[in-house]
């Protein structure tokens, strides 16, 4: 082949691998006006590094903790990896990928997905895979993902090969097209930043006023999967020297069972682990039911969500000895402008709620 | 050469129009293209009737709840991530939980909390486990404390304690 016709291969080359890169930036979803969750695990890697403490777990972390009020009483600096229904394995492998950015002091897991012992137990086949996607299509490409995705996929993703849609999301969502909104132009290049430090603000307030029924359970004991990779999380926070905290956050449904409080203080006890059920300490918290929710007592709304990390930074500070950064001139100022963009967000979204 | 691009270009194309047959619907719960309907294939799926009205598993909700008139309670959940509310309703006598899809609610399952309703089988919370065993088999049984059976997408449960029923629940198949 002639050298001209060589360069002409490899710019045709060039051009379709282009053209596919565009295609597939426009197709996936962009979770930047809806299902925001989506957006939470990639907005990570623009903070790794210089966190004392890393939260792991399902919305009762990312709705439910403010780094920013962390940071403003108790100078802790923390961030939250939560994403939408993560599971348990999920949260596995974002701890070791989270150890190859930085070594956090503490890692705090909501121990809520222990649940959930496989991934046919987590719900439909079709939401199951909807939220395999906003956690794991965001993270950085490693053996952590790849892992991730391996115990994440569903029998009806594996039927179709699913880890080739991961690697290549064009085979996932190359029949969006159809559905193209005008989000997913605008943010064809770039994406907004949704999470203060992967908390996720709420400012609406939904009272609780009825008891959230739940069925009675068959069997209510944890399954093997769930405490293997419990098992795996101490393992990991130990070879690094990382104290894991447990915990259950204060959100009044799905139902946290008695029997399962009792499997995890037992595990807590039997590996030497702090474990709060912040259900227990409401009043402690101050939370009030009746303003501190968005919806009816799933979530915390951000004024709950500050009363609850004003209570549980003096845990970390007092009973985990995580320092105060508040002296240190550099960690300050980047924390100044953390908090200016929190309090933006928060009093545009209150102006929001209130029209 | 203009073959070559061709040949790209059109490989290109069939990449992205690759594995339209495969998985990966965009909806987050059961497909149901009609949503005045019943969900395709779930016709037949379990159901019990309560005071004339027949509640059936991938039914449209709306109906049903006007039929039975006003619930003791009612509740919503939110889901982590995605539009529109899971549902309770409850009756008294039983929970009613619905799913959204497409701006519609669909019947999710039900579960029976006192004695006054029971099973199309005859079976109500307080009967004994050989009357489970005889109106669901022997086979049904977990080996523990439950009976479970599943037909047509839908799951009954009916958990033991101490060799009585004390629940009674039928949900669609999470499968």
């Amino acid at each position: 082949m002639k050298k001209k016709s060589k360069i002409l291969l490899c710019a045709a080359v060039l051009v379709c691998l282009a053209l596919l890169w565009l295609l597939q930036a426009l197709l996936v979803p962009k979770y930047m006006t809806r299902s925001k969750e989506g957006a939470l695990i990639g907005e990570y890697y623009a903070n790794a590094g210089g966190n004392d403490v890393i939260f792991i777990g399902d919305c009762e972390v990312y709705e439910n903790f403010s780094p920013i009020t962390l940071w403003e009483q108790y100078g802790i600096t923390s961030y939250i990896r939560g994403s939408a229904q993560q599971t348990i394995w999920q949260s596995y492998y974002l701890m070791e990928e989270t150890f190859r950015y930085e070594t956090p002091r503490v890692m705090v897991f909501n121990v809520l997905s222990m649940k959930y012992d496989t991934p046919q137990s987590t719900g439909s086949s079709e939401q199951r895979e909807a939220y395999n996607r906003m956690t794991l299509d965001t993270m950085r490409w490693s053996s952590a993902k790849w892992n991730a995705i391996q115990a994440s996929m569903t029998q009806e993703e594996r039927s179709w090969e699913g880890e080739f849609s991961y690697l290549f999301p064009l085979l996932r969502y190359h029949s969006r097209w159809s559905q193209l909104e005008k989000e997913d132009f605008q943010y064809l290049l770039h994406r907004d930043v949704v999470s203060d430090n992967g908390y996720l603000m709420q400012t609406g307030v939904k009272p609780y006023t009825t008891p959230h029924a739940e069925r009675p359970l068959v069997d209510y004991t944890f399954g093997e999967n769930s405490y293997a990779y419990l098992d795996k999380m101490v393992q990991l926070c130990e070879s690094y020297g990382t104290q894991l905290v447990l915990i259950k956050a204060p959100s009044l449904y799905p139902t946290w069972w008695e029997q399962w409080d009792a499997q995890i203080q037992d595990y807590a006890d039997a590996h030497n682990l702090l474990y709060l059920n912040l259900l227990e300490y409401q009043e402690e918290i101050g939370l009030d039911w009746s303003a501190d929710t968005y919806d009816t007592g799933l979530h915390l709304n951000v004024y709950g969500a500050e009363k609850l990390s004003a209570f549980f930074g003096k845990i970390l500070s007092e009973q985990c000895g995580v320092p105060d950064h508040r002296g240190d001139a550099q960690i300050s100022a980047l924390w100044q402008n953390k908090a200016d963009t929190y309090y933006a967000r928060k009093e545009a979204m209150e102006a929001q709620t209130t029209n | 050469m203009k073959k070559i691009m061709i040949c790209l270009l059109a490989v290109c194309l069939l990449l992205s129009l690759a594995a339209c047959t495969t998985g990966g619907s965009e909806s987050s719960t059961p497909n149901n293209t009609n949503p005045d309907t019943t969900e395709p294939g779930h016709e037949n799926a379990f159901s019990f009737t309560y005071q004339g009205t027949e509640i059936r598993l991938y039914a449209p909700a709306e109906p049903i709840v006007a039929a039975l008139g006003e619930p003791k309670s009612y509740t919503e959940e939110t889901s982590c991530a995605f539009e529109g509310l899971d549902k309770t309703y409850y009756y008294g006598s039983f929970y009613l939980d619905t799913y959204p899809q497409d701006g519609k609610d669909f019947v999710y399952g039900f579960w029976f909390v006192d004695d006054s309703i029971q099973t199309n089988e005859g079976i109500r919370i307080g009967a004994s486990k050989a009357q489970v065993e005889s109106a669901y088999g022997a086979a049904a049984f977990n080996g523990a404390n439950a009976y479970v059976v599943k037909r047509d997408g839908g799951v009954l449960t009916v958990i033991l304690e101490n060799d009585v029923v004390s629940s009674i629940q039928y949900s669609i198949s999470l499968g």
